[in-house]
């Protein structure tokens, strides 16, 4: 390994426990009551964003994201500016204590307008580091949609699709606008394995359409393992990866090394216990020797299920682990 | 099927009682005076004279619709699991985590060996009943959703951390039982969390109910979750009824009833919680009787599909009465057909 970057993973909580960092949650009761309008709800939200970026920059990591503060969910947030897609009721996101809300799909999938262009470029203007961006994977959003219309009644391939080549439109449209980093989220993938042919499908169609921006898969929540010979072979630039649902995925990779560069998920962002950095560095010393480039120090997946200053401890563990190693090696 | 273990305990319930999951939402005036409490501008004493006033009132309001179990609202409760954290020696109480949209909740986390306390309920559960002769849950959270609901630093995995809080709820039950309680909830929404982590959660659950099984009638409140994953496996609790959120998913449990039949009580959630809409009496009726055609009259019970505490106080008690009014017209019509067979 000739480099190792702490980056973020993907989302950072919105609010923390002082009233400065309850602003947002505010604005958007606010807003809900129709005590403020949009522009006012808008401004706060970017005001957290470009916090939220500033708080990953001070802890030290590479790449930042604006910790998708404005997102209701991972797929309303996306879906309701989708052609043919409305949003319905709550249910529980994997096995965690977060409720998302289903996209209701009765007819063909479609992009129709900018998703998440306004945002990316708030946050680009902030940062003085790489923005990375986050899409709920295409096979994801399929996997938990609610299908109203004989176009996809049991055929989750042309769903997939379908939202791939929606979010194909979006990518290109970061992509002008200078995104660099895109991280594709499937973790809906590690309880359906066999569907495996289906995600490699929507990413083709994503690599196509990704021009000079890196394209990331993210994997969380489950076991990669059984799918590490195949997720090996697929047209992303880099893999993040989730160890702490994975038992043997480090003995794997530290044996048979990785064709792609790794973001390697080694930090727990489900749980509060911070790790020890001489734990981490160990496992890392493992694995460098089978790695080529440069690879990302991460979580196992977003911080937005911690607390505001148990994720923010998180990352500064990242990036002093990340520095120890670099040092370590030097 | 439980209906002679409510007529053994004193329970003369009458067909498809109506109840509420347990939350109701706070009066205004309670609220603001959480928030007073917190920053120390009231005192303890004068906070739970608000509390005891809200309580008084959703037990007379419950009693002015007719409900027949009633629930004492947890008007001194914030959220279910942080509420028990906040009171078990081994934890301690964490930053904010968002639920869903604008929610978010103090998890707690578990940072030492779990104890039972001493009652954690018992005294609200007891002033609640004083007020009334109608029948009042004693409503508890349940060691798997209190364990999945916390984050973990001290108990080497999570079946651990189940069985230690699930000896803790089994004295809270036991206290409770002690105290007159003759129906006891005991909440595990996240059950459905990992389907493979079921057989936990019916461990836990024996442990929680050891020796107490004949001494009260138990129900298990679930929600929002993936209840295809755990169904019919998690029938093998040992609790008498399952109260199950059902409106908010379509009422799609009951084509999983019609493939495997339900063999216990079960509550039914004929009310979507997460809407600003009261549903009018029809379409409740409706849900009911879509449920009795895989559920035998004997087996049902109607409430919400959740607490109620996300609402404002008008539709909560908006849908608390069409629940009762679409019953008692269901109910009607099951007593002029005569006994079920």
């Amino acid at each position: 390994m000739e480099a190792l970057w702490p980056v973020i993973h993907s989302n950072y909580p919105r609010i923390g426990d002082s009233p400065e960092e309850q602003k947002l949650r505010r604005a958007i009761a606010d807003w809900e009551q129709k005590r403020i309008g949009d522009d006012e709800l808008r401004q706060v939200e970017d005001e957290v964003a470009r916090q939220v970026i500033a708080e990953q920059e001070r802890a030290g990591l590479a790449i930042v994201s604006d910790g998708m503060v404005r997102w209701y969910c991972p797929f309303s947030h996306l879906a309701r500016k989708l052609a043919n897609v409305q949003i319905d009721g709550l249910l529980r996101y994997f096995d965690t204590n977060f409720y998302f809300r289903q996209p209701v799909v009765s007819g063909p999938v479609q992009w129709k307008e900018p998703i998440l262009l306004r945002e990316f470029t708030v946050a680009q203007a902030a940062a003085t580091r790489p923005v990375k961006v986050v899409l709920t994977g295409p096979y994801t959003m399929a996997r938990y949609s609610i299908v109203q219309t004989p176009l996809y009644l049991g055929r989750i391939e042309r769903l997939t699709e379908d939202y791939a080549v929606a979010w194909a439109r979006e990518v290109r449209q970061l992509v002008q606008a200078g995104l660099s980093w895109l991280q594709v989220e499937e973790p809906a993938l590690l309880h359906h394995p066999q569907d495996a042919p289906i995600v490699a499908t929507a990413l083709e169609i994503l690599a196509e359409n990704k021009g000079p921006a890196r394209l990331a898969l993210a994997l969380y929540w489950g076991d990669i393992e059984p799918l590490w010979s195949h997720i090996q072979r697929w047209p992303v630039d880099m893999l993040v990866l989730d160890f702490t649902y994975s038992p043997r995925l480090l003995d794997v990779i530290a044996a048979s090394g990785s064709a792609k560069p790794l973001g390697l998920g080694l930090i727990d962002g489900r749980n509060t216990k911070l790790e020890d950095p001489a734990e981490v560095l160990r496992r890392l010393d493992r694995l460098a020797p089978r790695l080529e480039g440069t690879h990302h120090l991460t979580t196992s997946c977003g911080l937005e299920l911690l607390p505001r200053d148990r994720a923010r401890a998180k990352i500064e563990r990242v990036a002093r682990i990340a520095e120890s190693f670099a040092g370590g090696r030097r | 099927m439980s209906r002679g273990k409510l007529k053994a305990l004193g329970l003369d319930l009458p067909l498809l009682p109506t109840t509420a999951v347990g939350s109701y939402p706070k009066p205004p005036e309670l609220l603001e005076a959480r928030i007073q409490f917190q920053r120390g501008a009231i005192s303890r004493d004068r906070l739970e004279e608000l509390e005891r006033r809200a309580t008084e009132f959703w037990i007379r309001t419950q009693e002015e619709l007719g409900m027949d179990v009633l629930v004492d609202g947890e008007m001194y409760r914030g959220d279910m699991v942080a509420y028990f954290a906040e009171r078990l020696p081994g934890f301690e109480i964490g930053g904010l985590v968002r639920s869903y949209g604008n929610r978010y909740y103090h998890k707690p986390i578990i940072v030492g060996p779990v104890e039972w306390p001493g009652p954690m309920t018992v005294r609200w559960w007891q002033f609640a009943q004083s007020l009334t002769d109608r029948p009042v849950k004693g409503m508890l959270t349940g060691p798997y959703t209190m364990m999945d609901w916390s984050f973990n630093e001290y108990y080497p995995d999570r079946k651990s951390a189940v069985l230690a809080l699930a000896r803790a709820i089994h004295r809270e039950v036991e206290a409770l039982i002690e105290a007159g309680a003759r129906i006891i909830q005991i909440d595990e929404p996240a059950t459905s969390v990992r389907p493979d982590e079921l057989p936990i959660m019916v461990e836990a659950m024996e442990v929680v109910l050891d020796g107490l099984r004949d001494r009260a009638y138990f129900v298990t409140h679930m929600c929002y979750g993936n209840f295809e994953a755990v169904y019919p496996d998690m029938l093998k609790s040992p609790v008498d009824n399952f109260d199950l959120e059902m409106s908010n998913s379509g009422l799609d449990m009951l084509e999983h009833f019609r493939r495997h039949p339900y063999t216990k009580d079960i509550s039914v959630g004929v009310v979507d919680v997460h809407t600003h809409v009261v549903e009018d009496v029809d379409t409740v009726e409706r849900r009911i009787r879509a449920a009795l055609e895989v559920l035998r009259p004997e087996q049902v019970w109607v409430d919400p599909d959740c607490g109620l505490k996300t609402r404002q106080v008008d539709e909560a008690i908006g849908k608390l009465r069409v629940i009762v009014e679409a019953t008692r017209r269901v109910r009607r019509d099951l007593q002029a057909s005569g006994p079920s067979a």
